[in-house]
C-alpha cells in the first residue's frame, strides 16, 4: 500500500456550458499553462493537485465534465461525491450565463446538500467581447449565497485564488482531526457521529 | 517496400478486382490492417461501411446518384435558407404575416432557422478544435465545394452564419452598453469569438469547414439526435482518410462519400449518443458495464482491483466507446484500429474486446497503482503500439 502523502482529500467538480473554458481553467491550475486548442471533453476527465492550506497537505481530486446537455446523465452521477463544485460561464457568451440557473438546479438535485459552490465568469481577459457585466455575475452569486470570481485561464487571473478559496471553504467545515487519532475517517463524517453517540449514551 | 508488403497489396488488389467483391475475403484481409497505397484503405472503408455495393459494375451510377443526393441536401439545407436570409430586407416574400423572424410558433421556418444556428455554433466550436495537433484540418481543401462557394449565389454561407450570430449579439451589447439586456432569453444566441482561429479568404475553405458542413447536414436530417459533441471525432478520421486518397477522382468527392459512410456508421453507433437510451439495453451504460463483465471473465484479479478502488467503467470507457477510441491514440493509430473494427462483422462487440485488452495489457501497473495513478493511466493510456492491443483483443476473442 502506498504511503499517504496528504492529510485530506477533497473532491471537486467543474461544470458549465460547453466551450466556457472548464478544461483550460483546470489545466491552468494543475499545470500552470494555457492552451487554446483543447479538444472537447467527452464524458469526464480527471486531474490531481496537492496544495497546502493551514499547514495541511490537501489533495484536490478535480473532475472536469463535458458541458453539452447530452452528457448530463453521465456527469450528474459525479455530483454526489463532490465536496466542491465550480460552475463556470463565459463572460463573452450570454447563453452560458443564462444557463447558470439551470446548472444550479442540477446541483440542488444531484449534489450533497452541504456541497460548497462557487461561480466563475471565465475569459475576463476578453474585455472587448464582454457581454456579461461583472455586476450581473456578482448579483446572481449573491442571490444564491455563493462566492464569485471573474477568471482568465489565458491571462492567469484568479485561477489559483478560486481553487484555494474553494478548498479553504471546504476545509473550514471539515471536522477537525484529532492530532493523534490516525483511524478517524474524516472524509465521511462518520467519526463525528460516532463520537456523538458515544458521548450521549 | 518489402516483398511481404508488396504481396499484401497485391492480395488486396486481387480481392478488390473481382467484379462481385467477396466481402468475407475482404474482411479477413482488412482485419490485419489496410494499406494506404493506391487508395486501398479509402476504398475498403467505403465497402466495409456498407456504402459501396459489392457489385462493382454499378459503382459508377451508384456514386453519381449518391453525390447528387448530397448536393441536393446542400441546396435544401444550406443554400436555400441562406438565400432566404440574404433576401430579408430586399424582397420581403419570406416575411409574411404568417411567418416572420419573431414568430414564436415552433413550426415557423424562422424559428427553425434560429434553432439551427444554435446547433451550428456548437458544431463550429468543436470542428475548429478537431485534431489541433495536426495541421491538416486547418489547411485549405484542394476541392472547395463549388456549389457552396459559387459567387453567383448571393446567400448566407455557414461561415457567415456563424460570424453573423456572433457579431449581431455584440452590436446589441455595444449600443446599449448596459446591464439590462444580457439575460433576455433567446435573443443573444450564443457568442463565440470566431476570430480566435484563422478563417481562410473567400473562395477557399479549410478541411474543418467541410467537416462542419457534413455534421450540419447530418444534424438537419436526424433531428432526434442532431449534433452531439464527439461526433466530430468520428467523422474526422473518415474524412481524413477519404480526403487524402491518392486518387483524385475519389478525393474530389470526399465530402459526399464521408457523409454517407458517417451516416452508416452512426446508424450502428447512434444509440450511444442518445441520452434517453443511456439506461436501456442498447444504450451506453450497458456497453460500459459489459467491458467490466468481460474483464471479470478474463481477468478476475484485475476486475476486483478496479472494483475495490471504486474505479467505475463510466470514468473512462464512456469516451473509449462513444468515440471508438479516437481520442486515445494518434490519428494514424486510430485509423489502424478502425481498419480492424470496421472489418469485424460485429464491430461494436470487438470494440469491447479491444477495451478489455487495453486494461489487461496494463494490469501490472493497475494492480500496483492507487486510485489516482490508475485514473491517470486510464485517462491517458500509456501504450501507443496499437498492434499489441489488437493482437491481444483477437486473442481474447479466440479464447471465448
Amino acid at each position: 500500500m502506498a504511503k499517504k502523502t496528504y492529510d485530506l482529500l477533497f473532491k471537486l467538480l467543474l461544470i458549465g456550458d460547453s466551450g466556457v473554458g472548464k478544461t483550460c481553467v483546470l489545466f491552468r491550475f494543475s499545470d500552470d499553462a494555457f492552451n487554446t486548442t483543447f479538444i472537447s471533453t467527452i464524458g469526464i476527465d480527471f486531474k490531481i493537485k496537492t496544495v497546502e492550506l493551514q499547514g495541511k497537505k490537501i489533495k484536490l481530486q478535480i473532475w472536469d465534465t463535458a458541458g453539452q446537455e447530452r452528457f448530463h446523465t453521465i456527469t450528474t452521477s459525479y455530483y454526489r461525491g463532490a465536496m466542491g463544485i465550480m460552475l463556470v460561464y463565459d463572460i463573452t457568451n450570454a447563453k452560458s450565463f443564462e444557463n447558470i440557473s439551470k446548472w444550479l438546479r442540477n446541483i440542488d438535485e444531484h449534489a450533497n446538500e452541504d456541497v460548497e459552490r462557487m461561480l466563475l465568469g471565465n475569459k475576463c481577459d476578453m474585455e472587448d467581447k464582454r457581454v456579461v457585466p461583472k455586476a450581473k455575475g456578482e448579483q446572481i452569486a449573491r442571490e444564491h449565497g455563493i462566492r464569485f470570481f471573474e477568471t482568465s485561464a489565458k491571462a492567469n487571473i484568479n485561477i489559483e485564488k478560486a481553487f484555494l478559496t474553494l478548498a479553504e471553504d471546504i476545509l473550514r467545515k471539515t471536522p477537525v482531526k484529532e492530532p493523534n487519532s490516525e483511524n478517524v475517517d474524516i472524509s465521511s463524517g462518520g467519526g463525528v457521529t460516532g463520537w456523538k453517540s458515544k458521548c450521549c449514551s | 517496400m518489402s516483398t511481404a508488403y508488396r504481396n499484401r497489396i497485391q492480395e488486396f488488389k486481387v480481392a478488390l478486382g473481382e467484379e462481385n467483391i467477396n466481402l468475407k475475403t475482404l474482411r479477413e484481409l482488412c482485419f490485419n490492417g489496410i494499406p494506404f497505397e493506391g487508395g486501398i484503405r479509402a476504398l475498403c472503408w467505403k465497402i466495409l461501411l456498407n456504402y459501396l455495393p459489392l457489385d462493382q459494375t454499378i459503382w459508377e451510377s451508384f456514386l453519381k446518384k449518391q453525390r447528387e443526393v448530397y448536393s441536393q441536401f446542400l441546396k435544401e439545407m444550406i443554400i436555400q435558407p441562406g438565400i432566404a436570409k440574404a433576401n430579408l430586407g430586399l424582397s420581403r416574400e419570406d416575411v409574411t404575416m404568417e411567418d416572420h423572424p419573431l414568430n414564436p410558433n415552433p413550426d415557423s421556418r424562422w424559428n427553425t432557422y434560429f434553432k439551427d444556428n444554435e446547433i451550428l455554433l456548437q458544431i463550429d466550436k468543436d470542428v475548429r478544435r478537431l485534431y489541433p495537433d495536426m495541421a491538416f484540418f486547418q489547411r485549405p481543401t484542394e476541392y472547395p465545394c463549388q456549389l457552396i462557394l459559387d459567387p453567383q449565389n448571393d446567400y448566407e454561407t455557414l461561415r457567415r452564419r456563424v460570424e453573423q450570430t456572433t457579431l449581431k449579439a455584440q452590436t446589441v451589447n455595444r449600443n446599449r452598453s448596459g446591464v439590462t439586456n444580457v439575460s433576455s432569453p433567446g435573443k443573444a444566441l450564443n457568442l463565440y469569438p470566431s476570430n480566435e482561429y484563422e478563417v481562410l479568404p473567400n473562395g477557399s475553405e479549410a478541411h474543418w469547414e467541410v467537416v462542419e458542413r457534413i455534421l450540419f447536414i447530418y444534424a438537419k436530417l436526424n433531428p432526434g439526435i442532431a449534433y452531439v459533441q464527439g461526433m466530430n471525432e468520428i467523422v474526422g478520421p473518415i474524412y481524413y482518410t477519404f480526403a487524402t486518397d491518392p486518387n483524385s477522382e475519389w478525393k474530389e468527392h470526399a465530402e459526399a462519400d464521408t457523409f454517407f459512410c458517417f451516416t452508416n456508421l452512426m446508424s450502428e453507433n447512434r444509440d450511444n449518443f442518445i441520452k434517453s437510451l443511456d439506461d436501456s439495453q442498447c444504450g451506453i451504460t450497458y456497453k460500459m458495464e459489459s467491458v467490466y463483465s468481460m474483464l471479470k471473465d478474463k481477468d478476475l484479479v484485475l476486475y476486483l482491483k478496479l472494483e475495490e478502488q471504486n474505479i467505475k467503467p463510466q470514468y473512462f470507457t464512456f469516451r473509449w466507446l462513444t468515440l471508438l477510441l479516437s481520442q486515445e491514440f494518434l490519428l494514424p493509430d486510430v485509423i489502424r484500429i478502425w481498419d480492424t473494427l470496421f472489418s469485424d462483422q460485429d464491430r461494436f462487440h470487438f470494440l469491447i474486446l479491444v477495451c478489455c485488452a487495453m486494461l489487461i495489457l496494463i494490469r501490472d501497473n493497475l494492480l500496483a497503482g492507487d486510485f489516482t495513478v490508475n485514473m491517470r493511466l486510464l485517462q491517458d493510456y500509456p501504450i501507443s503500439d496499437v498492434h499489441t492491443i489488437l493482437t491481444k483483443a483477437k486473442e481474447l476473442q479466440d479464447n471465448s
